[in-house]
């Protein structure tokens, strides 16, 4: 067999561009995140102090203040979104990995996938149709339940995932002790899936604490301290909203610090996300 | 020789769909001795074993007819959790529980049963398991932490040790060293020889040398029956069947 030189270092040419490409293409995406995270902590870093953390929002006209109520709401809304959207997800995830003969598999594998692709308002929607309508107000548990329902389908995925990765062998070692089933799922396959439905949960509540869409049609927002989820309350994403679109200096600076705050939350989540499947 | 059974087969039939796989086999295992089950790929050893104690039930394609009686009790109509719990198994390829400790996966067979122990009793039952198998020394620096960073050798010991810890009658191994080097071959074929005192061991064998070395008795199948059955002398030295013969010095494997 003959190699023409000449078509070698063609070859070896275009290879080289195509590699090139690549690491360009790669070094461009972090354009935009640095600017991003440029402007936003550039704005948001002067406000980002212990007041923010400590301090109800302050009326229009006076300076200072924080975004104590929205802070509070944020993690009481997205802790109850946690609490039902995670047990739930997991039993889902192991119904999908455990019974691929089960009728209803397929339709349960489409549900999910199909859950995850609809647009963030329309949970916000039909919680407001479900559960602000028929009792009357605005409430924090109808939040929690539109933002569940969003994180759901990551928890369910991440669980059906990570069961999907456990060697057979575990499960008969575990019944050849003399296990039964639920014993077999609960200590030995879930404790064994820990790190991947973890980090599962971990994007989940990343996705879910930065959601604004939904909260207007059920959290609703409350100019007040609030720790009753049975009432509209406050949270970060819908202080941003209202404030970044008010024509006030002092409210804009707080809307900046909420952005960072958020920012910060979710690099935070992702990075803890990242090494705990490692 | 006068010996004791512990297990005794009856016109067992096994079938997956339209393939019988043990055909009409009877055999009975003598107590306190190493029987090795012998035979060439396909030829049904591991799925009679793994219908001792009842890990055919994972997998319901698999149709079990005859009789395997324990003592007064037929093995094939029992709970099978109680029979796993008389009757161990330790699979090919180690499998130790990645998410327990050293310590928590000897004691896993109480964990997952739910049986309580005081913390003398479980400190107890792991020393004296990991003796017996030779781990303590190997681990004991380190027995709160996870399983899996052991040789492939000590992960095997663990699941022995795990297995043990039940007090089973009947220990049943599946080509325990198939995925291991010479050197824990050696140690494990060692532990089986000391162990037969306190329990019944049926293994499943691929090689020839490994059953010639640790087992009293062997069984030699073939396409699902059983060919020949007799000590591991008489087997190797004066073999009846022809196939058994030809098996022996590796006509065929």
């Amino acid at each position: 067999m003959k190699l023409n030189k000449t078509n070698l270092e063609k070859r070896l040419l275009k290879n080289k561009i195509f590699y090139e490409t690549i690491k360009i293409f790669s070094y461009a995406l972090l354009i935009p995140l640095a600017l991003i995270l440029f402007y936003i902590i550039k704005n948001g870093i002067a406000y980002l102090n212990l007041d923010f953390f400590i301090k109800m929002p302050a009326p229009v006209g006076e300076t200072g203040g924080g975004a104590l109520s929205a802070i509070i709401g944020s993690f009481l809304i997205v802790g109850l979104s946690g609490l039902i959207a995670i047990p739930l997800g997991m039993l889902i995830g192991v119904f999908l990995a455990e019974f691929k003969e089960h009728k209803i598999n397929n339709l349960t594998r489409l549900a999910v996938e199909t859950l995850q692709g609809i647009p963030s308002i329309i949970y916000g929607i039909v919680a407001y149709a479900w559960f602000v309508m028929p009792f009357g107000k605005f409430s924090g548990i109808s939040a929690s339940i539109a933002l569940a329902l969003m994180m759901l389908p990551m928890v369910a995925k991440a669980t059906e995932e990570s069961l999907k990765m456990i060697p057979y062998t575990l499960k008969e070692a575990s019944y050849a002790l003399g296990a039964n089933y639920y014993t077999t799922i609960k200590k030995v396959i879930l404790p064994s899936c820990q790190k991947g439905i973890t980090s599962g949960v971990l994007i989940g509540i990343s996705r879910i604490l930065g959601e604004t869409a939904p909260l207007l049609f059920t959290a609703f927002g409350n100019a007040f301290l609030n720790f009753n989820m049975a009432k509209p309350i406050n949270a970060l994403p819908l202080l941003i909203y209202n404030y970044a679109s008010s024509p006030y200096q002092e409210w804009h600076q707080i809307a900046w610090a909420s952005s960072l705050f958020l920012i910060i939350i979710v690099l935070g989540l992702s990075i803890i996300s990242k090494n705990v499947i490692k | 020789m006068t010996n004791e059974t512990i297990l005794s087969i009856e016109k067992l039939n096994i079938s997956v769909k339209k393939n019988k796989i043990i055909k009409n086999l009877s055999l009975s295992f003598y107590k306190n001795k190493v029987t090795a089950i012998m035979g060439p790929s396909g030829c049904g050893k591991t799925t009679l074993i793994r219908s001792l104690n009842r890990m055919h039930d994972l997998d319901k394609s698999f149709k079990v007819k005859g009789n395997i009686s324990f003592g007064n009790t037929n093995l094939l109509k029992a709970d099978p959790i109680l029979v796993r719990q008389q009757i161990g198994m330790v699979f090919q390829r180690p499998n130790p529980f990645p998410n327990m400790s050293i310590y928590e996966n000897v004691l896993a067979g109480y964990i997952l049963n739910g049986i309580k122990l005081s913390k003398e009793e479980k400190d107890n039952i792991v020393d004296i398991n990991l003796k017996k198998v030779g781990l303590y020394d190997e681990v004991s620096d380190n027995i709160h932490r996870k399983g899996s960073h052991l040789s492939g050798g000590q992960q095997q010991r663990l699941c022995i040790a795990r297995t043990l810890a039940m007090k089973p009658k009947v220990l049943l191994l599946d080509e325990p060293t198939s995925a291991l080097d010479p050197k824990a071959t050696t140690r494990i074929e060692n532990l089986i020889n000391e162990l037969k005192n306190e329990v019944s061991i049926i293994m499943v064998t691929h090689n020839i040398e490994q059953a010639s070395r640790v087992s009293d008795y062997t069984a030699f199948l073939y396409l699902g029956d059983l060919i020949e059955y007799d000590t591991t002398e008489t087997i190797f030295t004066v073999p009846k069947d022809k196939r058994t013969e030809e098996y022996l010095s590796r006509k065929y494997g």
